[in-house]
């Protein structure tokens, strides 16, 4: 890249724009929402755009800006307020079990913004512990516990599996507040 | 298993990305500049990490600092107290060829305005210009100039400029941002970012030589083209007024781009070159051209049809109605908070007179 800070910008996001909305989709679970999420994500992008272009990965750094973005808009307590529905919004699965694929991803709605972030850098963008680590500003401790408290509150949603104990739970325990209380970063 | 599960569903709803992206990076890259003109300072001072190059423009920056200045200046008329959200107060004498005004806006602590060629080009001047004593120098050998509103700002000096009309000048800024400071009456201060040519160092040179120039004839005060509102709202509480606007040139004259109302201090800041209050609207009313993507989102959810005009509403981050069609207009009220005063849907069904997209039909007086 070269040329302004303006240009080089500008250049970055019309490259990058779909797999930006597409992580926030991933995120949001919502396409709707996920444009919003990246919306203001662009603001905050070009604002710290110094930073970004210094850091050493900058999609990484990018990909933090709106994981970030999207935990602090989940974490507005107005925003849990007036987000009534906590609807599915409906996604057309490709060649999967359509009603499985509804069962998971109300069970990941259900997740804590946090979790659900964690979920997706895992699962979705691949990263590694430590990377998801730093994109969250947590230890890999937490990324790990996070990871596995997600994990379990998803199997649980889905129904008991067999091997389960008796102390298993039939019905998701995750709500607003669950786990809000890892390491703040925002 | 679950870790199959989950992918897959991540998967699937990567895959089922809609065609038409409702991200407008032109309006990102709009807001994000107006943030940035608020908080560069703070940003600024945050840690780089850059390495040598930028570690060799800053101690060149420090070489540079400026000596403390001989005295005070005193001379002339001071700087206005407080600004008018409804008077643009600057305007630019000269700017070079092909440069025109963009946009500007006014708050009651800070007026601006940017020069570009055109809105959407990055804007190669921003013009600041604060209330008197919102500026003072401070720090040792006076290498900063502090500001206390909107936000609080640390203006980097990094060496003396050739003073203007007498009134004394500094380079300013970061390595990236660049910015000539300077006092434009008594007890108030100015300041305006200049383009950055990071490669290229007689260019750099050259807008430098230019925003001297431009500085030195800019009109503080003077007449200007009338603001002028595509809407009206009526029958509103008493004390609210219009806090903050942004206008851009239109038709002849400047049209009120977006305004926030207020009731008494803000209490979320300045942002996007307007100042928010919880629990008040703030408003943007632009043509579609003005767009890059339409901000209405076309999904039947939220859509609702009030006084004959499609409108939509959401409810992320802060309520919004979104009209793309109203009179020829895009309507967008927004407000934060739970506990709004009068609803975006009270706003815009019984609040508002839509006056349409031509100039003749605009008023200058914001609330009916």
């Amino acid at each position: 890249m070269s040329g302004s800070r303006d240009a080089e910008y500008t250049e970055y996001v019309a490259a990058r724009l779909s797999s930006l909305r597409r992580l926030a989709a991933v995120l949001c679970g919502d396409w709707q929402r996920a444009d919003d999420l990246v919306q203001a994500a662009l603001v905050k992008l070009y604002v710290h755009w110094g930073r970004v272009r210094a850091a050493s990965h900058t999609d990484a750094y990018t990909h933090a800006v709106l994981v970030r973005e999207f935990i602090h808009e989940r974490r507005s307590t107005w925003v849990k307020r007036v987000r009534l529905s906590g609807g599915v919004t409906e996604v057309p699965a490709a060649a999967v079990d359509h009603d499985a694929l509804l069962d998971v991803r109300a069970a990941v709605a259900a997740l804590p913004a946090r979790q659900r972030a964690t979920l997706v850098l895992r699962f979705y963008c691949d990263l590694n512990v430590d990377q998801v680590a730093e994109v969250l500003g947590c230890s890999p401790g937490t990324v790990k516990s996070q990871t596995a408290r997600a994990l379990g509150s998803v199997r649980r949603a889905l129904g008991p599996a067999p091997a389960d104990g008796p102390g298993s739970q039939p019905t998701t325990r995750v709500g607003p507040h669950t786990g809000e209380g890892a390491p703040g970063h925002d | 298993m679950i870790e199959s599960q989950v992918r897959a569903l991540f998967t699937a709803i990567a895959s089922s990305e809609p065609g038409a992206s409702q991200v407008d990076t032109q309006l990102a890259h709009r807001r994000g500049r107006a943030r940035l003109r608020w908080r560069r300072f703070g940003v600024a001072g945050a840690p780089l990490v850059a390495g040598a190059a930028v570690a060799a423009v800053a101690l060149a920056v420090g070489a540079a600092a400026p000596a403390r200045p001989s005295g005070p200046v005193s001379s002339g008329p001071p700087a206005p107290r407080q600004f008018s959200p409804l008077t643009p107060y600057l305007s630019f004498g000269w700017l070079p060829a092909g440069i025109s005004p963009v946009q500007g806006g006014m708050s009651k602590h800070l007026v601006w305005l940017t020069a570009a060629r055109k809105l959407d080009a990055p804007y190669d001047w921003e013009l600041s210009a604060y209330t008197a004593g919102t500026c003072h120098l401070s720090g040792s050998a006076a290498r900063e100039l502090k500001c206390t509103a909107p936000e609080d700002n640390t203006i980097r000096l990094t060496g003396r400029a050739p003073s203007l009309h007498g009134h004394r000048a500094f380079w300013a800024g970061t390595w990236d941002t660049p910015s000539l400071a300077w006092q434009y009456a008594r007890n108030g201060w100015a300041e305006m970012a200049l383009p950055f040519y990071p490669n290229n160092s007689a260019k750099q040179a050259a807008a430098r030589r230019d925003a001297v120039k431009i500085a030195s004839h800019i009109r503080y005060g003077a007449a200007t083209p009338p603001l002028l509102f595509p809407i009206q709202l009526t029958h509103l509480p008493s004390r609210w007024r219009v806090s903050s606007v942004t206008y851009v040139p239109d038709a002849g004259v400047l049209r009120a781009s977006s305004y926030a109302l207020g009731a008494g201090p803000p209490n979320l800041g300045a942002d996007g070159g307007l100042v928010y209050q919880t629990g008040l609207p703030y408003f943007a009313v632009n043509p579609p051209s003005f767009y890059g993507n339409p901000p209405c989102y076309r999904g039947e959810r939220g859509s609702k049809i009030i006084n004959g005009y499609q409108v939509v509403v959401t409810n992320v981050i802060k309520e919004q109605l979104c009209a793309p069609r109203a009179r020829g207009l895009i309507v967008v009220i927004s407000e934060f908070g739970p506990h709004p005063a009068i609803s975006v849907n009270s706003l815009f069904g019984r609040h508002l007179r839509l006056l349409g997209p031509n100039p003749a039909n605009w008023t200058s007086k914001p609330i009916g």
